[in-house]
């Protein structure tokens, strides 16, 4: 779920990459003044372990053919502690971006607030403060679930929330976060089963490793699976039937560009002020906030005649630009067959 | 080491690789901005702007094969959020191009006006990516003020997301080798917590391996690359001529074509 570029807009693009470029500054001098120099390879392959963890795959139930693969952030952040795995999980969002082109150059500082910042740190102090205190298996299978799975849903309400502030999504918001709020329950769920588990191995074998976040010894049962599951289920239904019934369906966050519809009232509105002076910024930096398609209907032949020069015109931009490309790709094919190789 | 086919582009040699990475970055960067800040329903002006990052992939030699199967890869989210739109803008509108008129809604038109910025913004992003080494990349971002313990992070990373990413295969091979079928949900679970927790004391082991090596060379924690930055002419020129053409179709073209 990396954003793209063009699911925002340029305030929101650049308020969130400030934002995460300021956090990450921050969290950076802070490990900076503790961690010694021995733990900057560590956790340079700990980045690399996260690509290369992303590629063990297995199957899943019910959907034959699909197989998941962990996220890892969640389980970092436990063993490392949440500024360390911060860290780590922030330089493979970087990586994903700027070698695999996965997510846009602009859309990194969402990336980077959804993927590694948040996960990161609502999971390690949910996983902590549920495996306080007296220690059992049972806890420490709802507190990485728990992490898990809210770390992960937290990542996907804020795209929502990203791509509604930004408006080019005309898709209603109760919809699109229904959407991802169900499908990264189950993403949740499944990383939190593979966290558990690999908490577990690594206990048999290194104890040493996870010494600070399993103080107890962890077995796996299917009992403690089947009643994590069922808390979960209860509340994730009931949070969602609020939300659904809480919402107007089709909120449209593009109601004030309805050429059609020039009396229609927008259902819901915010009067939250900093959402205004978003949209205030918005307007007046974005070099040209609104499009300029004219919504005209078929058989008006005033308004025919008017758009014939615009459409003249657009399609000499495409074929102009079509021809110039072609041009240039067949000026180097030239060039380079003349070329001793 | 057979996995240097994700950026092994970086690694040609021609005007645009030789380039100053810093002002690479920044021209991306720029040229992003503004082509996400193109009018949300105009298709013709893309077509405009994406000859820019064309002319620049096609000089330095970047198989285009290659740039369009990248395209491809990574862009499942954005297709499917894309082909939403016209589900739900169903404003009619009517197109004209050239001497063709139809009608068609406004949703179409922004799935296409998103998908279009997708293609052109992803072409920029892969001109930055394959035609600099990742070295240099770093050595401009350090230069542009980005926290040294992050760089230090992106350089190892780099350098050891191959060997990893190998080690990983051997995994899976020897999985493959011996799972004949679908073990169930449970065991399928269990195979790969336990693949992930050895691939993890692996990792462990080899960055101790690694840092007792380093100090045994006087590692401190200070970082040096062999990375020169420094801004010629033909870097100028090269900033003058993006700068002319992202704002020449900005103040002239796009005012004629939306």
């Amino acid at each position: 779920m990396h954003m793209a570029n063009e699911l925002l807009s340029i305030p929101v693009a650049g308020g969130t990459l400030a934002i995460s470029a300021a956090s990450l500054g921050f969290i950076c001098r802070k490990v900076r003044q503790v961690i010694a120099a021995d733990k900057l390879a560590l956790m340079g392959i700990l980045g690399a372990f996260v690509f290369a963890a992303q590629m063990v795959n297995f199957q899943l139930p019910a959907m034959p053919g699909t197989s998941g693969h962990i996220v890892g952030a969640v389980l970092l952040a436990i063993i490392l502690g949440p500024h360390l795995g911060a860290i780590v999980i922030s330089s493979v969002v970087i990586v994903q971006c700027l070698i695999f082109q996965d997510g846009g150059l602009l859309a990194l500082g969402c990336n980077l607030i959804n993927i590694a910042l948040a996960p990161s740190y609502i999971g390690y102090f949910l996983y902590k403060s549920v495996t306080n205190g007296h220690f059992s298996s049972l806890k420490a299978y709802v507190g990485a679930m728990s992490a898990c799975v809210i770390a992960l849903e937290t990542g996907a309400i804020l795209v929502v929330i990203e791509t509604a502030i930004s408006g080019v999504l005309v898709v209603p918001l109760s919809t699109f976060l229904v959407t991802m709020i169900g499908i990264h329950f189950l993403v949740g769920f499944v990383e939190g089963l593979v966290t558990v588990a690999v908490l577990a191995y690594l206990q048999q074998l290194r104890p040493d490793v996870v010494a600070d976040s399993l103080p107890g010894v962890i077995r796996l049962s299917r009992k403690a699976v089947l009643v994590t599951l069922g808390i979960f289920a209860f509340i994730i239904g009931a949070g969602l039937s609020l939300l659904a019934s809480d919402l107007p369906d089709g909120l449209e966050w593009s109601y004030a560009e309805r050429p059609d519809q020039p009396d229609f009232q927008p259902v819901v509105s915010n009067p939250d002020s900093r959402i205004a002076a978003v949209d205030d910024l918005q307007s007046k930096y974005s070099p040209l906030p609104d499009y300029s398609a004219r919504g005209s209907k078929l058989g008006q032949v005033a308004e025919q005649q008017a758009d014939a020069g615009a459409g003249w015109t657009s399609l000499a931009g495409v074929l102009g630009s079509a021809a110039t490309m072609a041009v240039i790709w067949l000026t180097a094919w030239i060039l380079r067959k003349r070329q001793p190789q | 080491m057979h996995h240097a086919y994700i950026d092994k582009f970086a690694y040609q040699d021609s005007a645009i690789h030789r380039l100053d990475s810093r002002v690479k970055f920044l021209v991306v960067l720029v040229f992003t901005a503004v082509v996400i800040s193109l009018p949300r329903m105009s298709l013709s002006i893309l077509a405009c702007y994406a000859v820019g990052p064309f002319a620049v992939l096609v000089w330095a030699g970047i198989p285009l094969r290659f740039v369009f199967k990248q395209i491809l890869l990574v862009s499942p989210f954005v297709l499917v959020l894309a082909l939403s739109c016209p589900l739900y803008d169903r404003t009619p509108v009517v197109v004209g191009f050239g001497p063709f008129f139809w009608q068609t809604t406004t949703g179409w038109l922004r799935c296409f006006a998103i998908l279009g910025k997708f293609v052109v913004t992803m072409f920029a992003l892969i001109v930055l990516v394959s035609t600099t080494r990742f070295n240099d990349l770093l050595a401009g971002l350090q230069w542009l003020g980005v926290p040294r313990l992050l760089i230090i992070q992106l350089g190892f990373l780099y350098r050891y997301i191959f060997v990893l990413i190998d080690r990983a295969h051997h995994i899976l091979l020897a999985r493959a080798g011996r799972k004949l079928k679908n073990l169930g949900f449970k065991n399928e679970l269990r195979t790969a917590a336990s693949m992930l927790g050895s691939l993890f004391v692996r990792s462990i082991d080899t960055a101790e391996h690694i840092s007792i090596a380093m100090q045994a060379r006087g590692f401190d924690g200070s970082w040096h690359t062999l990375s020169k930055l420094h801004i010629r002419r033909c870097d100028v020129f090269f900033v003058l001529v993006a700068a002319l053409f992202i704002s020449g179709l900005y103040l002239l073209v796009r005012p004629i074509l939306t």
